[in-house]
């Protein structure tokens, strides 16, 4: 394979209609858009949030406990922003701090411990780029999450549900599968932080977002997910009932083999997953082929 | 420390940090460090001469290249970008091989800040990786130098995607019991400092390098903080926990000679 086909003029087909790339990352970011907790209203009606990294705080942005999810406890998380100020200052915008790392890590090892399969819904912008979370050492929480994700022995299912957001969002989204919302974006840093680097200048947000393939038909062609999900017409916003039955559907279909999975080999497939990521888009001539790797994936749509 | 061997690297007329004069030759000799105890960025080339025994560095994968997988034309075409660095006679973010320190073998990887900002790529992190689990095989300890400004926005999110690429090779590396030291050099941000370069056994940071996760200018842009001096700097990562010593450069090969020992 060759590269990727860019489509016309930054414009990516989405459902049955056409938007451009920032009208999809719009979409994404829409303050209608269903967060974790309606997901889990839905999914999960028992879900009984657990609280805390047991080392000094609790981290708002990010919401985690466990709730019957088909027949079965699992342990369910995802970030939270708010619906209005007070609550989206509280939430923080969905951006976590070093806490938030730390507790989805604790709540892993004890899924760990049950035998709990792992959903993560990722909806941030990004971790908090703040002053505290670099003094309380942001860099080694992510760092350390993402390292320990692969030695979670039991499965983990992510979901980008709107935002993912940089190391951020892979913090919470190091998986053996990874589902994307159709109007869900996932990127290296914002088009706006993309802006700032590489023109110095934040108001080429624009231009950042169409080329750094962002859309979930672009991470579905490079590889990066294995399935994107796809939404009501005009957006998840507009039915969340839909749009969480569409979730719950993926989410099992994707979970459903792992279960079965003995452990160790689970493991080593999701290190495999990660390892030879980047392989599937004309690197493999230079790489080598993508070793280890099933062919076989969940039913893709698009 | 090896006096002479270290390439010749542009300073400038006085020095940042006490405004003397510097003499090129006089700082090459001590490491590019000033009296005053500033420390130079030093590219890949002088990294690997200062720390490898002389003929010791044997490097591998130099033949993986960068290519243009997300088409990114502006403002510059990232073909642009690695041409121009290539000009410069740099390979890629990230060198790694075998060399010996003091006797010792290790597996060396080294950042290079003068190729596009010592970003985290895909062939970075293959190459990282692929020495991450030859370590982590082997048995013979890795150690690290990092300078860089995180992952290389023009990979886009395959670039993000090798911060678990080599974390889990670090994973495997910790499992293996094979001993990992990390030297975090200025400036280690973003992607690197949110994967490998703060999850080794020892991390070491060099005097006045600033370490952290977001920058500072993103910070204040951000929060309207005002930021006290020295944020960031090695000596206030030393002070929130997450470096175990700050090392200069001078005393920087006898004290990995000391570490290798000491986990042999």
């Amino acid at each position: 394979m060759k590269g990727l086909t860019r489509s016309p003029a930054g414009r990516v087909g989405v459902g049955r209609e056409t938007l451009s790339v920032w009208q999809l990352v719009e979409l994404a970011r829409h303050q209608d858009r269903p967060y974790f907790l309606d997901y889990m209203a839905r999914l999960a009606p028992d879900f009984v949030e657990l609280h805390g990294d047991r080392l000094s705080a609790d981290d708002p942005a990010l919401v985690a406990g466990i709730g019957t999810w088909h027949g079965r406890t699992a342990l369910l998380m995802g970030n939270q922003k708010g619906r209005n100020l007070s609550d989206r200052l509280r939430r923080n915008w969905g951006m976590m701090h070093p806490e938030g790392y730390r507790k989805a890590i604790r709540l892993a090892h004890q899924a760990a411990k049950f035998g709990f399969p792992i959903v993560c819904l990722v909806d941030t912008p990004g971790a908090y780029p703040g002053a505290g979370a670099e003094e309380r050492g942001i860099a080694a929480a992510i760092a350390g999450a993402i390292l320990e994700w692969f030695t979670i022995p039991v499965p983990v299912v992510a979901c980008i549900i709107g935002e993912g957001g940089s190391g951020g969002a892979l913090g919470l989204a190091v998986a053996d599968r990874v589902l994307m919302m159709e109007n869900s974006i996932y990127s290296v840093a914002s088009p706006e932080a993309a802006a700032s680097i590489v023109w110095r200048d934040n108001a080429r947000k624009v231009e950042a977002a169409e080329q750094l393939q962002i859309t979930s038909r672009d991470l579905l062609a490079m590889g990066v997910v294995d399935e994107v999900i796809p939404e009501p017409e005009g957006g998840a916003h507009l039915d969340y009932d839909a749009a969480a039955q569409a979730l719950d559907a993926a989410l099992m279909r994707a979970l459903q083999p792992l279960l079965e999975e003995d452990p160790k080999v689970l493991l080593e497939r999701r290190y495999e997953r990660y390892r030879y990521i980047d392989s599937l888009i004309g690197a493999a001539e230079h790489f080598g082929p993508k070793v280890g790797v099933p062919n076989e994936s969940p039913d893709s749509v698009g | 420390m090896p006096s002479g061997g270290l390439p010749l690297i542009p300073l400038p007329t006085n020095c940042p940090g006490c405004g003397v004069g510097l003499d090129v030759e006089e700082r090459r000799a001590h490491a590019y460090v000033c009296t005053c105890g500033h420390h130079f960025r030093m590219g890949a080339d002088a990294w690997i001469a200062l720390l490898a025994d002389p003929g010791s560095w044997q490097e591998r994968w130099s033949d993986i290249r960068p290519h243009d997988l997300l088409d990114w034309k502006r403002p510059k075409p990232y073909e642009d970008t690695i041409e121009a660095a290539r000009d410069d006679g740099l390979n890629e973010a990230v060198r790694t091989g075998r060399a010996t320190i003091d006797g010792r073998a290790v597996w060396l990887a080294v950042f290079d800040f003068r190729f596009v900002g010592g970003t985290l790529s895909i062939v970075a992190g293959e190459r990282l990786a692929r020495g991450l689990e030859a370590s982590a095989g082997s048995g013979v300890p890795y150690v690290l130098v990092t300078a860089s400004g995180g992952a290389r926005m023009q990979e886009g999110v395959l670039a993000l995607m090798q911060l678990a690429k080599v974390n889990g090779a670090v994973g495997r590396l910790h499992a293996s019991r094979t001993p990992y030291i990390s030297i975090l050099t200025d400036p280690t941000f973003g992607g690197v400092s949110a994967s490998l370069a703060l999850m080794a056994d020892v991390n070491i940071a060099e005097p006045g390098a600033a370490i952290g996760f977001t920058g500072a200018r993103v910070i204040k842009q951000a929060t309207y903080a005002d930021l006290p001096k020295g944020f960031q700097s090695a000596e206030f990562q030393l002070a929130h926990g997450q470096v175990d010593m700050v090392v200069p450069r001078t005393e920087l090969r006898r004290g990995l000679a000391q570490l290798l020992e000491l986990y042999r």
